[in-house]
């Protein structure tokens, strides 16, 4: 395998100038939310650090994540990002297949062995041995015990390796996990969403690259750059939440006037991730911004709060067909007919007992 | 009717105050908490920019938290260094099993009309304690962290936020825990139906003056004498 370029030689080989080469390195430091002090440390990494080393393992997934990464979009950012960080393996986007392509793996993790990086795009199930998800004549789940062996860190792609998607929703029929359930000695970082905004993603891999560590990460294990605020914190229709003016149908004046989706289910209140400040697709719009109800889907279990378009007080409660507030009043309800029962009760026993003295 | 025999000075001023502020900001919390959750009102003409009518919801929301936060820690406060007898909570021993023994029988089986005689306290009694524990005491307690857990999330990295927002991976996502505290707020409506009805129950049943004692600070014991 030939030695690994640094960034800025496969800049220089795209025939993109220098200039071009510090704007993405300033660019990629404010999206990173690092002091300008740090910028001459992003170059210079940049410059002289080989490109890192990934191995990208796609479990239980719809591929979502690939889908989004290789659109990142940042104008020179684009292709460059998707081979500066030397996907060495990526079963689905090799050219090669096959054992010329589990080949490599072994390669890698032999000859890179505690420096490559993990990524992982899927959950993992676990039922019946693994099963029910076999790559390269393996199951999944011993795959990915065997890579992240070697792995310096491990990076979760999407809501099914961070927490589980749809494949580990109720009843979760083949046992699916996120990925920090089966690998726990390494250090993971969640990139949750489905699919995650693709310059999180490149991001999150710059940030490895520059440091040599993780970016800071929040509770969840999200890197605090991106997943520190909801969307509704930073949504373009705040304003409109603020004073109270709701869209309450999709066939509305008020939709078409973009107002805020709240009363339709949007899920931005409880909802951390980017959307509303990098946006989709070059920061064409995101879901909100095309008249649509966030639906929570970096949030761990999305799939099991209730339906997308009916907000939290119109959510059934304990998988009943009543919410919350219905079970509040029948039993603020029952609780004035059960005084009231005791009180005639009482009143009756009071006036057998006066009888009774007489 | 019967004679005043004895009077009881039971709920000093603090308590008091304790007792009506609390009252009020769990009849403002709940009522504002319900709007936020879904907003009825019909929007304001104009502009978005020009109103604040759904964000004054929250701001009174936010603000009587506060006030119902400080009431409450002020009575643990009252509990735990005043020389006040009645309201130290002294009798209430969960943990020993001869709390749950006689006294708590009596009461129980007093409610569900197996005895005649109604027992009789000068602060609260067995049931009432334990009521008041579970209601009030761990109600507002869990309250108070997953709210106190909510508003940390309006601003990342601020003390709220540092110092309770390790609720959020415990309830697994901000979308459970909005929704823990939205179902547990209906145990105070709740609670108020069957307080407000025990309350005028034993005022009537045991002529204690209960229900005035919470205004004027007095008991009062009767003596039964027979109508002339």
């Amino acid at each position: 395998m030939p030695t690994k370029q640094t960034f800025a030689e496969v800049f220089q080989s795209r025939g993109i100038s220098r200039r071009d080469f510090l704007k993405f390195c300033s660019l990629t430091s404010v999206s990173l939310g690092l002091a300008p002090a740090l910028l001459p440390k992003v170059i210079h990494a940049m410059e002289t650090k080989p490109r890192t080393p990934v191995i990208w393992l796609h479990g239980l997934e719809c591929t979502c994540c690939t889908e989004s990464f290789i659109r990142s979009s940042h104008p020179v950012m684009a292709d460059i990002l998707f081979n500066m960080i030397s996907l060495d393996y990526d079963d689905t986007l090799s050219a090669a297949a096959g054992h010329q392509l589990e080949d490599v793996r072994s390669k890698i993790m032999k000859e890179y062995n505690g420096k490559y990086i993990l990524a992982v795009e899927g959950n993992i199930p676990l039922k019946d041995d693994g099963v029910y998800c076999m790559t390269g004549g393996n199951s999944f789940l011993n795959v990915v015990k065997e890579v992240a062996a070697g792995a310096a860190a491990v990076v979760a792609w999407g809501a099914c390796a961070s927490f589980g998607c749809v494949q580990n929703a109720h009843p979760n029929p083949t046992g699916a996990v996120p990925i920090d359930k089966v690998i726990k000695d390494k250090p993971i970082v969640k990139v949750p969403g489905c699919p995650p905004i693709s310059e999180v993603m490149t991001g999150v891999i710059t940030h490895f690259h520059t440091f040599g560590t993780l970016p800071e990460l929040d509770r969840m294990g999200r890197p605090k750059a991106f997943y520190a605020t909801r969307i509704h914190d930073k949504c373009y229709r705040r304003a409109f939440y603020d004073a109270g003016m709701f869209v309450r149908g999709f066939d509305e004046e008020s939709t078409r006037k973009g107002w805020c989706l709240y009363k339709m289910g949007c899920k931005g209140p409880t909802t951390y991730n980017s959307c509303s400040k990098i946006q989709w697709n070059e920061g064409t719009s995101f879901p909100i911004g095309s008249g649509h109800p966030c639906i929570g889907c970096s949030e761990p279990g999305f799939w099991d709060k209730g339906p997308f378009y009916t907000r939290l007080a119109d959510v059934s409660f304990l998988g009943t067909d009543t919410t919350a507030d219905q079970i509040g009043m029948v039993a603020v309800g029952a609780a004035a007919a059960g005084a009231a029962a005791h009180a005639a009760v009482t009143a009756v026993k009071k006036k057998n007992d006066k009888e009774t003295e007489k | 009717m019967g004679r005043i025999i004895e009077e009881i000075y039971v709920w000093r001023l603090p308590v008091r105050f304790y007792h009506w502020i609390n009252a009020l900001s769990i009849v403002v919390l709940m009522v504002t908490g319900l709007y936020i959750a879904s907003p009825v009102l019909n929007p304001p003409p104009g502009e978005a920019v020009w109103q604040h009518n759904f964000v004054m919801w929250r701001y009174v929301h936010y603000c009587i938290a506060f006030v119902f936060i400080g009431n409450f820690l002020y009575r643990l406060y009252y509990a735990l260094l005043s020389d006040d007898e009645y309201a130290k909570f002294g009798g209430f021993r969960p943990w020993s099993p001869a709390w749950w023994g006689e006294p708590f029988k009596e009461q129980v089986a007093s409610y569900l009309f197996l005895r005649k005689d109604e027992p009789n306290y000068v602060g609260h009694n067995p049931v009432a304690a334990l009521a008041h524990f579970i209601f009030i005491f761990c109600g507002s307690t869990f309250m108070i962290l997953t709210g106190l857990a909510m508003y940390g999330e309006n601003r990342p990295g601020s003390f709220v936020e540092t110092a309770f927002g390790w609720l959020l991976p415990i309830f697994g996502s901000s979308y459970n825990l909005h929704f823990a505290h939205h179902v547990m707020a209906w145990i105070f409506p709740l609670y108020v139906i069957v307080h407000l009805y025990a309350v005028f129950r034993h005022d009537v049943v045991d002529r204690t003056s209960v229900t005035s004692s919470i205004i004027t600070g007095y008991k009062h014991k009767v003596e039964d004498e027979h109508s002339l």
